[in-house]
């Protein structure tokens, strides 16, 4: 077995280790301000926990499709309303590989 | 032995008792008999003679043929039930009484659900029967819904063990069977002879068909189905207290005097208004005060949905979380459990609250209440609206006016915003958007169809239901899962002439398929429409709401909801039960498969469409992991 091999585990383990380190930092750090932030917070939060939002990660359109599926839920907002929402969590929550490149 | 003679003739001893006493006087058993059947002959001619009250019969038979003969009196068309060996004689019983119509179910579970569903939607009493503890082990969960949903179920299963061989760890044995159930029945009960079988057959229906409703439990050892009785039968009407009962009238005044002098009254609405047929009392109550109208999580839908003080269901357990109105002062619950799934009261201490229910027991529990109404549902509605009508004002009209006016323009506006719904960016997505399903569907219906929906985790929308003469919903409260299949069947029985669609998960699918065998067999033509992502989204979605950033998450290694690999095919299983069906994963497949599905029951048989859904929500990924249990790499034969 070559000296590689036996080190494969160990550097599987510390990148594992540290992405789930971000992970978890992530989920302490609060929602950064931006347009659309307090709308999220009057509509979304009666029903959603803070921390079940931090671990959705989408893009605009994602997170688009998500607002209107929440129409289906009995949500009550307009368009303009999503619109903002959307841009606001498409920027504030992206997929994990668009704010890693960053 | 004259003494004994007596009390045989005024059936205070039984044969048995009878018997053993000649026989202890000293007499032989053959001579014990022969008296015996002298005195049938006697006891008959006085039965005769004795003219029996107008709902109650004499009988002499089998305790099983007795078992069948208080079901007809207790009014039971059907008889729900799983083979059972040890009923031989409730099924020889049954073969010269025509009136009782035996469906034979292949699972228990399934079984009662199309108890329940029929029960549910005919309003009229039925039984399910299974084989002893082990077919009772099986109907338990189902009995656990009827108990939460207040469905009034007689469920019977016999002990397996002999009265004179009981308590000894026989084959399927259980100690105490009846005790069993106890905690989710209003009475289970143990027969403890068997001319007592009617008594406590009759004494179920009444504690089940008393409100608040609820299931009952019946059971006797096996053997006294083969036990020859002289027993009375007697008709439901005789015994049933018929607990129908109104409002205290200071109560009345009170409440009434509440909602006049109300700024912003809502009335919460229930499941009771559906049961007690009193829906257009609500609606009428409804507009004399311009009171908008919700519902939390219920069975039936309670109120039409197009109406215009309907300002849709409470989104998150508390009525402060409407979008409209805002600062409710008065509360009125109609019929509604009030089912309470977070630590705060659905109706905050700051609102007067006022409930209105025949279910006493749970009144005042959580929420404080101002003017408790124990009462049937539509009798307290016609006393609430003659005493606001009594007390209305010139002025209290106009300012009810101007609410249901303020009201009207937000249920407009809501309605506008709900139709957005089709700009979601994948509308038009394969695998389909949960929400063009439902959707589809809601276009397609009939405008009376009623619609069994068992799929939980989706949103629900764009029915407009309407207990009042249009589209019925029959939803679930229990939860146990597996029951929408075998509830559609039971409705469709009960509704031969709606068209009965039901919307299932597939999880919730492959819990109680087997009923779909008894839509085939019956001909029963019902439309089911599995939402099939593969997965328990309820249960991922739950599970990441308890631990937000934990394990799971990071990792992506979700052990518990991740239905594929392999994928399963619902239109196959259904194939397997005698009911057609295919399987659809685009919209315009979709629109084709429901005219298909469409023509089939038009023609009388019942269709399946197994709709491939994506999976959304947080976490998944496109391939979910599975646990990597695979036995491949252990087996060292090929066997």
């Amino acid at each position: 077995m070559s000296f590689l091999r036996l080190l494969l585990p160990l550097f599987v383990f510390t990148v594992l280790s540290a992405f789930t380190a971000v992970k978890a930092a992530e989920q302490s750090q609060p929602l950064p301000d931006g347009p659309g932030k307090d709308l999220l917070m009057s509509k979304c939060f009666q029903c959603h926990s803070e921390g079940m939002w931090k671990d959705q990660r989408l893009d605009r359109r994602g997170w688009e499709a998500a607002l209107y599926r929440m129409i289906g839920r009995g949500a009550l907002w307009t368009e303009d309303e999503i619109n903002t929402m959307a841009s606001y969590l498409g920027t504030a929550l992206p997929p994990r590989e668009a704010k890693a490149s960053k | 032995m004259r003494e004994l003679v007596a009390r045989y003739l005024s059936q205070s001893i039984s044969r048995r008792g009878f018997l053993k006493g000649l026989t202890q006087a000293g007499l032989s058993v053959a001579a014990a008999q022969s008296i015996l059947q002298s005195l049938d002959q006697v006891a008959h001619a006085q039965e005769a003679r004795r003219a029996a009250p107008e709902g109650v019969k004499l009988f002499q038979g089998k305790g099983a043929e007795a078992f069948a003969e208080q079901l007809i009196a207790s009014g039971v068309k059907y008889v729900f039930g799983n083979s059972a060996s040890e009923d031989a004689h409730f099924y020889d019983a049954l073969v010269d009484r025509p009136q009782l119509k035996y469906v034979l179910t292949p699972h228990e579970g399934p079984g009662a659900a199309m108890a329940a569903g029929y029960v549910k939607a005919s309003g009229e009493p039925a039984i399910v029967m299974q084989a002893g503890f082990v077919g009772l082990a099986n109907a338990i969960g189902q009995m656990f819904n009827a108990f939460k949903e207040q469905t009034p179920l007689v469920f019977y299963s016999y002990r397996t063990d002999q009265t004179r061989r009981s308590g000894r760890d026989g084959f399927e044995e259980v100690a105490n069977q009846e005790q069993v159930v106890q905690p989710i029945t209003k009475y289970s009960w143990l027969a403890r002879r068997a001319d007592m079988i009617p008594e406590t057959v009759r004494r179920a229906f009444k504690a089940a068909w008393t409100a608040p409703y609820g299931p009952a439990y019946a059971s006797w050892h096996a053997d006294m189905n083969d036990e020859n009785v002289r027993t009375e039968i007697i008709a439901h009407e005789k015994v049933d207290p018929r607990t129908r009962v109104r409002p205290n009238p200071k109560e009345v005044e009170r409440a009434a005097k509440l909602l006049v002098e109300a700024k912003t009254p809502v009335m919460i609405v229930g499941d009771e208004l559906y049961k007690a047929k009193a829906v257009d009392k609500a609606v009428k109550l409804a507009e004399l005060l311009g009171m908008s109208v919700t519902q939390v999580r219920q069975m039936f839908a309670n109120f039409p949905e197009s109406h215009p003080l309907w300002v849709g269901t409470i989104p998150s357990s508390r009525v402060d979380s409407l979008t409209y109105p805002k600062d409710a002062d008065v509360v009125i619950n109609v019929g509604n459990k009030l089912q309470h799934n977070t630590p705060a009261p659905i109706v905050a201490r700051s609102a007067k609250f006022i409930d209105l229910r025949n279910d006493n027991w749970s009144m005042g529990n959580v929420i404080t209440t101002e003017a408790p109404l124990f009462a049937d549902v539509a009798y307290g509605l016609d006393d609430l609206i003659a005493a606001v009508e009594g007390v209305m004002t010139p002025a209290l009209r106009a300012k009810a006016k101007e609410r249901a006016d303020e009201t009207r323009k937000f249920t407009e506006q809501a309605r506008v915003l709900r139709a957005q719904i089709v700009k979601n960016p994948d509308w038009n997505a394969s695998p389909l958007l949960a929400d063009r399903l439902t959707y589809e569907v809601a276009q397609f219906a009939e405008k009376d169809a009623i619609v069994v929906h068992e799929a939980g985790s989706i949103g629900f929308h764009s029915f407009n239901f309407n207990p009042l003469g249009g589209r019925e919903l029959f939803f679930y409260y229990g939860a146990h899962l597996g029951s929408g299949v075998g509830t559609a069947a039971g409705v469709k029985l009960a509704r031969p002439n709606q068209q009965v669609i039901c919307l299932v998960g597939d999880g919730s699918f492959i819990f109680g398929p087997t009923a779909l065998w008894n839509m085939a067999r019956l001909e029963l033509p019902v439309i089911t429409i599995v939402y099939n992502n593969h997965a328990y989204s309820g249960p991922h979605s739950r599970a990441i709401n308890n631990s937000p950033g934990g394990r799971m998450v990071q990792t992506g290694k979700f052990m518990h909801d991740y239905l594929g690999n392999p994928d399963m095919n619902m239109a196959s299983i259904a194939k397997g039960f005698g009911v057609d069906g295919e399987v659809v994963a685009a919209p315009g497949q979709l629109k084709e498969a429901l005219a298909r599905a469409k023509r089939a029951t038009q023609d009388g048989k019942p269709y399946l469409i197994d709709a491939q859904v994506r999976r959304t929500g947080v976490g998944w990924a496109d391939a979910p992991w599975t646990p990597p249990i695979r036995i491949a790499q252990e087996r060292t034969r090929k066997v």
